[in-house]
């Protein structure tokens, strides 16, 4: 893929790559950009996809060192059809309308993408009551291939799961697919396409906000001018807001922890179980992953927006995930757990999906409050606020003849095509046959692959998300210090400036002596 | 893929267990024998702890009345034994499949790709790895940097000559922590705070006096239900008992559990969530022809009683080979 937007890192240190270092405005040219996007999660990725393949000049910006960085890297992953959305809400349409684009998208993308369909199952008499309802809401939501199944048909489905099932209903379309991927994809198509991007640039104070043109003030010290903002910065949302003071809303973050089981147990379940979902949440899940693994969650824990703890792990609260999974599959309480993690989802206290376009000022968009199901109805919502810039924030769109839309068949993950079974690949380049995360069965060769992908990313969390090195049982046990020196060899930076996800996060204390 | 390559005996790691396995096996006269090994070394886990400035002994010949010496010194004397046999060494070789009624092993290597191995026994000497925070069960908290396994510490100080940080915690306080906590000393870090869900050291009292030539950590047991990892970007210290322990740096030790991941691909038996594999007497896995040695049969076992068992494993799979001939 020919790269032909430009991609920059506030990352000063003095061994860090000249060639990727944002140094100073000048080097994003002296127009000012139609639009900048100020959040690279799933949604800003695939707003800047979206937008790549009209002539624009457009800014995707984030203080993370990497897509995806925050809330859009801990979800449950699964693509949903909005059976159980509320009826008539914009996010109910986004979802489902994207959910029929997902199998598609997927391809182009490159994005690993299977469709397991989802076991909803009622479990005692007041849940069975409220089945028909959830069947109701369903068809109302336009999913209308979801089948009513009896308790033996449930059974016969899934083997496994609690012999207390009563009944239950199979939504067939829902999917899981990899989230570490899809901003991925997005961004490196929109790179290609002329999308500018800057990673750990953080937007501080915004000037001539009521002027055509407005300048962000970051905190690198360098201003940016553009004709359009577009906020999607998640839970720094509220923050930017405040810089340009847009329409008043609160950020609650809620919490979803989850459990990951090792992959054996992947082979005993094959649908998203689900409970009866309830006001506040779907309830406990569990869920296969495309990786080959179980999920088991997510909790639904309110935070306040400033609360430094908010993607924190506690016992309490995975153990009640434990109990509550076992209840749909009991087999769950003797697979061994490899992981945890917690995922923080953008909730807004005056509702989900809350779009504001020309917020307080001409040209400038606030999008907030995109939960859990910002992941699935990312390609539709990015359509939806192109057309709001059009028809409100009169942009002017001329399609771009020489834009792309999908990515090469040599960007499926290695994890996915597994380059190693290609022993020709393997003779011409060995380090594809030397496999350094023994858990995931991740080569040398394909750390080195991602090195030079177009995002060029650098740190070891980014790496683990693009190549799943660190991502298995032993979690990075093995080949944490390898994967560290693979990118301190490919990219000339000392061991000891390796990070975890950015500056601040080293692997070596900075004050430590020489040992 | 090429034919598969026959074998009459094939060992799965070279660590004490699975040279102790080679090399008895050769000398008792079975013809081809390969070991295969993921890592670039032979040794296993003693080969990470290296006889570098700093060094600490541990580990190894304590059980039979000798002193201790230095992991690598061991791993030397076991890839010296391995040498003199005639088994084949295959380093580098991931074990990615296998087929254990028809006893193949998919794997790949540098050199050949994807290539099959079939034997008429073979011997799983995987050996262990330490809990994840997960695994343990009582350890949550954040995700920061600089939370590191005992394998990545040695590895940062005897490969790299790389101090990760100055004011060590560790959690886990069996053998590993303190020995982890005296290496980390006599690197130049201050002395550790050592901390465990339980109320004294799990190390004995021998030899926590040994390892005080080097270092005196002090120690700090849980007594309320778990322990949190704080810091956002880089560890900053842990929660326990509602009191903050400040650190810059943690290491995660000791609490082995076995690589059974193979047999349990297998279909071989393995009980959960413990791992063990489920072996006879004799160390036969639930297959026929498939055998167990050294740590991934569980437990917390050095690396001369690894070895020796390696041996005793091999005579079982002798006895299997003129039985089943």
């Amino acid at each position: 893929m020919s790269v032909s937007g430009k991609l920059f890192y506030n990352w000063s240190d003095k061994d860090f790559d000249e060639s990727l270092k944002f140094i100073d405005t000048e080097q994003l040219g002296d127009i000012p950009y139609d639009v900048t996007i100020i959040g690279a999660g799933v949604v800003g990725c695939a707003l800047a996809y979206k937008l790549s393949m009209y002539k624009l000049r457009i800014l995707l910006l984030d203080k993370n060192y990497d897509v995806g960085e925050a809330t859009s890297k801990g979800n449950s992953a699964i693509v949903h059809t909005g059976f159980d959305a509320a009826v008539g809400t914009l996010e109910s349409e986004l979802i489902t309308k994207a959910s029929r684009h997902w199998p598609e998208l997927a391809k182009k993308l490159k994005i690993p993408y299977e469709e397991c369909g989802a076991l909803l199952i009622a479990i005692n008499d007041e849940q069975n009551s409220q089945l028909d309802k959830v069947y109701e809401k369903a068809l109302n939501n336009g999913v209308t291939d979801v089948q009513q199944l009896s308790a033996e048909q449930a059974l016969e489905l899934e083997p496994q799961i609690t012999k207390n099932v009563l009944r239950g209903i199979l939504i067939p379309r829902e999917s899981i697919a990899d989230p570490f991927s899809t901003s991925i994809a997005y961004s490196e198509i929109a790179l290609a396409n002329g999308v500018d991007i800057l990673f750990g640039v953080e937007v501080i104070g915004i000037e001539n906000v009521d002027e055509k043109v407005k300048s962000l003030i970051t905190n690198c010290g360098k201003k940016i001018d553009t004709r359009i903002i577009v906020n999607v910065a998640g839970l720094g949302s509220r923050k930017i807001a405040d810089l340009y003071g847009g329409e008043p809303f609160d950020i609650n973050p809620r919490r979803g922890q989850f459990l990951i089981f090792d992959k054996f147990s992947r082979s005993v379940i094959n649908h998203i179980l689900l409970p009866i979902p309830t006001e506040k949440t779907k309830g406990v899940l569990v869920i296969p992953t495309i990786f080959g693994n179980l999920i088991a969650g997510p909790s639904a824990e309110d935070f306040t927006n400033d609360d430094e703890t908010v993607a924190n792990t506690t016992i309490e609260q995975l153990q009640s995930l434990l109990n509550g999974a076992s209840k749909l599959y009991p087999g769950l309480n003797e697979q061994p757990v490899i992981g945890t993690f917690s995922g923080v989802r953008c909730n807004c206290k005056q509702g989900s999906y809350w779009l504001r376009s020309n917020d307080g000022h001409r040209g400038i968009i606030t999008v907030s409050g995109i939960r859990s199901t910002g992941f699935t109805s990312s390609p539709a919502l990015a359509e939806f606020l192109i057309s709001e810039m059009q028809e409100k924030l009169g942009l002017n769109l001329e399609l771009n003849p020489a834009a792309v839309d999908s990515r090469s068949e040599s960007s499926w993950p290695g994890w996915w095509k597994r380059p190693y079974s290609n022993n020709e690949l393997v003779k011409e380049s060995p380090e594809f046959g030397r496999v350094i995360c023994y858990c995931e069965q991740i080569s040398h060769g394909e750390i080195i692959q991602h090195l030079d992908s177009p995002l060029k990313p650098r740190t070891l969390d980014a790496i683990k998300r693009r190549t799943r090195a660190q991502m298995g049982r032993c979690q990075g046990f093995d080949c944490m210090v390898n994967v560290a020196e693979i990118i301190s060899n490919q990219c000339n930076i000392p061991l000891k400036k390796i990070t975890k996800r950015g500056p601040g996060s080293e692997i070596i204390s900075t004050n430590t002596s020489q040992y | 893929m090429d034919s598969t390559k026959h074998f009459n005996v094939l060992i799965i790691g070279a660590g004490p267990a699975g040279v102790g396995a080679a090399v008895t096996l050769s000398k008792r006269g079975i013809k081809s024998i390969a070991i295969i090994e993921r890592s670039d070394k032979i040794g296993g886990i003693p080969s990470f702890y290296k006889k570098k400035k700093g060094g600490v002994r541990t580990f190894v010949r304590w059980s039979r009345g000798g002193i201790p010496v230095f992991g690598e010194e061991y791993a030397q004397w076991l890839e010296k034994q391995l040498l003199k046999s005639k088994v084949r060494i295959e380093l580098q070789s991931q074990v990615l499949n296998i087929d254990a009624k028809k006893k193949i092993l998919t794997l790949v290597n540098p050199k050949e790709g994807e290539v099959n191995y079939s034997a008429d026994a073979i011997v799983m000497a995987c050996g262990s790895r330490e809990e994840t925070p997960a695994e343990r069960g009582w350890l949550a908290g954040s995700r920061p940097v600089r939370v590191f396994f005992t394998k990545q510490l040695l590895s940062l100080l005897d490969d790299n000559h790389l101090l990760p940080m100055n004011n060590p915690l560790i959690i886990g306080s069996d053998l590993i922590g303190y020995a982890a906590a005296a290496k980390l000393k006599a690197a130049g870090a201050s002395d550790a705070v050592i901390v465990d869900n339980c109320n004294r050291p799990k190390c004995s009292i021998f030899e926590r006096l040994y390892f005080r030539m080097w270092s005196n950590p002090k120690y700090q047991g849980l007594k309320s239900k778990s322990i949190e990892i704080t810091g956002n970007k880089a560890a900053s210290g842990v929660r326990l008992n509602g009191k903050n322990i400040p650190c810059d740096g943690i290491v995660i030790c000791g609490e082995l559990i076995p690589n059974s991941e193979l047999a349990l691909i297998g279909n071989i038996k393995v009980e959960l969530p413990s791992r063990k594999p489920v072996v006879t007497e004799d160390y036969q896995l639930s297959e026929s022809g498939w055998f167990a040695a050294g740590n991934i049969l569980g437990g917390f076992h050095g690396a001369e009683w690894c070895y020796f068992n390696g041996r005793r494993v091999a005579r079982a799979v002798v006895n299997y080979l003129s039985e089943s001939s």
